[in-house]
Order: structure tokens, then sequence, then C-alpha cells
């Protein structure tokens, strides 16, 4: 402010006593400075802080009008002729119109803007009001939701503004499309032979979705969808449909009517809408049926259990050729063979667990290959399906118990009646060879010496481990501790005073081991070299 | 040194524990290994012997199968 009356001191020395605002539109100052001081005097007290203003004396500085075109005080000074001076004293300007100090908002004066008095008014109003809540709450929740969305979207950097005409309807769509079960995920697993038909033929299996309140429309769908996924079949709505469809065309007449009817329409999505809609929706929750609740508690459940792997065997087969399939199968035939020849004890497991497999997959591939393929590619044959199933199922039980036998051989029961496993043979074997190398004899270990050994060695577990049991409560323990397994060396004879525990794991254990061992505190073996001692002295008073 | 790798010691420690029906301590496993590595050395040795005064070349079953009751006498606590 004190520039202005300077400036004014120049020209008119009238006005420098008063207030310069207030003087800039007098008539005196007129004949003077007409033009400028009036276009200065509006936005000058507004924007500019001081600082600025005592920096830049002239008079065209303090026109920010101007913008930066007018800008520089060439005009004042002598003017900059170089280009390198015209860029800098441009960048100066620059510098001086936007610098921090204007940005900062505490230190600029705060114009009060309309926004900023609701602000201070919702901000006084919050703490005393509360939510408006509508007496009907059911209904007024719609219409709300999209009310609610909408100042979200404004507030993005991008705000669009047709959604405000946009009915509310559609907003509400869009609500309802991220509120949809995570189906769509699915769609891109369909196998290719598909047609987009029956893709949109999956809104033909849930068309309850519009008709249904909603709630009870999720509730069901987990139930059903609960039992499919349980069995594998995540990506195969479709197949799991049709199969549906096909069983029960067996099973219900009227059904096989109506399907009939679907399948005639099935190129056309309009038209299976049509059908939808004509239908009652309490009634085409069952007719439409093709995740009916009823028919499937009818179902057996080893048809259930088939159900989900001849349909993954038939979309492989569509993936894939049929010749390749068929060779697949022809090698695990024979792998199959090649592995029940083994007597091997290691690879029978493996032939166990092999065959397991072979059975539930490649057996059932084999009988009804292309029966599958028949089946999918017309949908006639599908009874013959259905009759197969059955009539495999039987095999289910074999497997099952096979998988059991495999189990309790597994695992043996001890005499305490604890399930233990048997030492690894693969152990034993690596140790024993070591050993008879060190001993310098013949490394080679036949399969039939390494059986005896390893059942002597689990008689030589269930030896030491009764006796560490012993041990362990004769010392009035519960646990079998380090001195345990020291007095029962020593009993054996192995632990000698010339032949500690420690020289004989040195010798014998890999350094791994030993540094397990050495990790346990020396005061502790200290007193466990004494306890021998004194067991030894009790041992020789006994005797 | 025979054995150039750890055993299973969870396994060892599971199988005692089952026949002794007690816990373990922490590190009782690898002493308890340590006898087992003794008890096969002398297995061994046995049935080397055995296998040599009745004119084998290396060992059989037959020769771990005579030796083996002696043996698990000898390590009997």
């Amino acid at each position: 402010m004190a520039e202005p009356s300077r400036k004014r001191l120049r020209t008119t020395p009238r006005n420098s006593e008063g207030p310069p605002d207030a003087n800039a539109e007098t008539p005196y100052n007129d004949p003077s400075t007409p033009n400028r001081r009036a276009s200065s005097a509006g936005p000058t007290p507004g924007r500019r802080t001081p600082n600025i203003v005592v920096r830049t004396p002239g008079a065209t500085a303090r026109t920010p009008r101007g913008g930066p075109a007018t800008r520089p005080i060439s005009a004042r000074r002598a003017a900059p002729t170089t280009p390198h001076a015209i860029r800098a004293l441009r960048e100066r300007a620059n510098a001086a119109r936007t610098p921090g100090h204007v940005r900062r908002r505490s230190g600029r004066i705060q114009r009060e803007t309309p926004r900023d008095t609701l602000r201070a008014l919702s901000r006084t109003l919050a703490r005393g009001s509360q939510p408006l809540e509508p007496s009907p709450p059911s209904e007024d929740q719609r219409p709300r939701n999209p009310a609610l969305d909408l100042p979200n979207i404004e507030d993005g950097p991008d705000p669009v503004v047709p959604r405000l005409s946009m009915p509310l309807d559609d907003m509400y769509e869009d609500n309802s499309f991220h509120d949809a079960p995570p189906r769509q995920s699915l769609l891109p697993d369909l196998p290719d032979d598909v047609d987009t038909g029956t893709m949109h033929s999956l809104e033909f299996g849930r068309r309850a979705y519009s008709e249904d309140p909603r709630a009870m429309f999720g509730a069901r769908v987990s139930e059903r969808f609960g039992d499919l996924n349980e069995l594998g079949v995540d990506g195969e709505d479709f197949e799991v449909d049709g199969t549906f469809i096909n069983r029960r065309r067996t099973l219900n007449a009227d059904q096989l009517l109506e399907e009939a009817i679907d399948d005639v329409l099935d190129d056309t999505t309009t038209e299976i809408r049509a059908l939808t809609g004509r239908r009652d929706g309490r009634q085409s929750d069952i007719d439409l049926g093709v995740f009916g609740e009823d028919l499937d508690d009818q179902d057996e459940p080893t048809f259930r259990f088939t159900i989900p792997q001849r349909i993954r065997a038939a979309t492989t087969d569509e993936q894939r050729d049929v010749t390749q399939l068929d060779e697949e199968v022809f090698v695990g035939a024979e792998a199959d063979a090649g592995l029940d020849v083994e007597p091997d004890a290691a690879a029978q497991v493996d032939e166990m667990s092999r065959g397991f497999e072979a059975v539930g997959w490649e057996s059932d591939n084999d009988d009804g290959n292309d029966m599958d393929l028949q089946a999918y590619r017309d949908e006639a044959s599908a009874i013959d399906r259905s009759l197969q199933t059955e009539t495999e199922s039987p095999d289910r039980p074999a497997t099952a118990d096979r998988r059991a036998r495999r189990q309790r051989r597994e695992l043996k029961l001890s005499k305490s009646g604890l399930e233990y496993p048997s030492f690894p043979s693969a152990t034993v074997k690596r140790l024993a060879s070591g050993l008879v190398k060190s001993q310098g004899g013949n490394t080679k270990i036949s399969k039939e010496t390494l059986a005896t050994l390893v059942q002597t060695t689990d008689w030589f577990f269930e030896q030491v481990g009764e006796d560490l049991a012993a041990y362990a409560q004769h010392a009035g323990r519960k646990m079998i501790e380090d001195a345990d397994v020291v007095a029962l060396m020593k009993r054996q004879r192995q632990v000698t005073k010339n032949n500690t525990s420690f020289s004989l794991a040195q010798k014998m254990l890999p350094r791994e081991l030993l540094q397990e061992l050495r990790m346990e505190p020396v005061k502790k073996l200290k007193r466990q070299k004494r306890k021998r001692m004194e067991t030894i002295n009790e041992d020789e008073d006994e005797d | 040194m025979p054995a150039q790798t750890l055993y299973p010691r969870a396994t060892v420690k599971k199988i005692v524990k089952a026949h002794a029906n007690r816990p373990l301590s922490r590190n009782v496993d690898i002493l308890i290994f340590l006898n087992y590595a003794l008890f096969m050395q002398e297995l061994l040795k046995e049935s080397r012997i055995q296998a040599k005064t009745s004119g084998e070349r290396g060992i059989s079953a037959k020769s771990v199968r005579k030796v083996r009751e002696g043996v698990l006498r000898k390590f009997k606590g």
C-alpha cells in the first residue's frame, strides 16, 4: 500500500495524505495518471502481497491483469535486447508471479467464497444434526444408493456431466452389476465349441435373478453351486447344465419335452429369454431345474461323484485331438503294467498312487471316450452315458479300498497303541553302504539285504524305545533325555572310560548333527558325566 | 564319516516316541541315531564276518538274518 502512495507523491502531491484506493477515482488525479491508476487500484489490494509490491516499484508491476506478455519491466528499464536477457527477465517475472508463498494457504489472505461459507456452516451444523432417516426405510434405500454415488463421481477429476440426466434405473443397474455373483469370470473357461448363444444361456439357468428377491437369490445360488464346486466343476457350468438336462431326460418325460423345446430354441438367446419370461417364477425354479434340489436329492451319490470327471474328460477331448488322447491312454496302460511287474516295495507304493489316479481318469476315458464325444456332439446318446456311469460306479469302492490298505501299510501300531511311520529304507541303505565302505567291503547291498536291514532297524528302534522309556521312568522323569541314552549306551558297552559319547559322535555322525549336540550348554554335559559316574558307582554297589 | 547327509529327524523322533510312549527332549534323537549308527556298524561287521565264514562274497540277507538276533541282544540295555 505504501507504493501507490509514493507513486502518487511523484505525480500529484495532494493525494499523499489520503488513502490511495479512495483517491484513485477522485477527479484530482485524472489529469496526471488517469488510466493506470484506475486499473491498478482495483486488483492490487486483494491479490498482491506487500512483498512483491515493495520489490517492483514500477506501475506496470502492479498490474497483474496484463499477463506474462505485458509483464516485463523492460519498459521502465533499458529494454533487454539479447534473447537470453529477455528470457531471464521473463523467468524472473514468472517466478515472482507464482512463488511458493502465494500458493501457500496459510500466508494468503483467505477470500471468502460461497463454498467456504457453506463449508463452515456444515461444520457447525454437523455436530448437532443427525443423518436423515426416511420413515419407510426399505423403499427409500433404492433411490438413495445412486444419490450417494453421485457426489463421488463429481469429486473425481473428470466429472461426467450427463450422468445427472441419466435415468436413475440405469445407475441402479450399474450397482447391481457390481453386486452380481462372480459368474462372469467363469465364462472365458468355456470350451471353444460352445457358441456364444449358449454362453448367454447361462442367464437362462438363473432367470430368477430378475424375479426373486435378492437375498433369496444369493442364498440359493450358493446352495446349488456349492455341490458342483465341490466336485471341481468351476468353469463348465454349461456342460453341467447339459449333463443334468440329459440326466433328467431319462427320469422325466415331461421335462424331456421341455428340453426338446430348449434344444430347438438353443441358437438364439432372445427366444430363450422369451421362453423363460413365459414361465412362472416359482414353477420355473423347479422346472428349469438345471440345479433343481429335489432331483439332486434323488440322485445316488455315485452318480454325482462320477459326473464331473467324465465332463472334464469330455472337455479335454474337445481341446486335444482324439488320437492324441488315445495314445496317452495307451501309454498310461503300459506304465501301469510295467509297474505291476516290478517287485520293489517303493515302486508298488508308486503304482498304488498311480493306479488310483489312473483308474479314476484314464480307464473311464478308455471306456467312454468316443461315447462322450458323441454325447457332446449330439445330445441323443446322453442316455447311454448316464447308463455308463451307473455301470462303472462299482469301480470306486475298489480303489478306495486300495488306498485304505496303502495307508494301513504305511502306519504301524506300536505296543502302546501309537501309530508310527516306518524308517525310510533310503536312509538305511545310505548308512549301511557308508558303513560297509568304511569297513572295506563290497558296497553293493541287494534289495533283499536291505529289506532285512530295514526290518532289523524297526526291531532295534522298538527295543531302544522301550529301554529308554524304562530308563526315564526309573529316573522319575516323564521325558526321555540325553542321560537316558548315554546310560543305555553305557549298558551296551558302547560308552566306556576312554570312549565317551562325544568321541563316538565325532566318529560316526556328520558335522551338522555334532553341532546340534554341542549347542547344548557345557554345564549340562558335565553334569551328565558326573551322573554317569554316580550311576556306575551305584551299579557297582548293587552288583 | 559314514553318513554323509542328515537322517530324517522327525521320523526317528516319531518312531521312538511311539514305542516309548513318552516325549523326547530336544536333541535326544541325535544320540539315538548315534546309537543306531553304532548298531548298524556292529550288525554289518558281524554279518560280514558271517558271510565270509560261510563263503559268500558280499553281505547277504541270510547272513544278516543269522547275525541280527545276537547284535540286538548285545544292544539291549
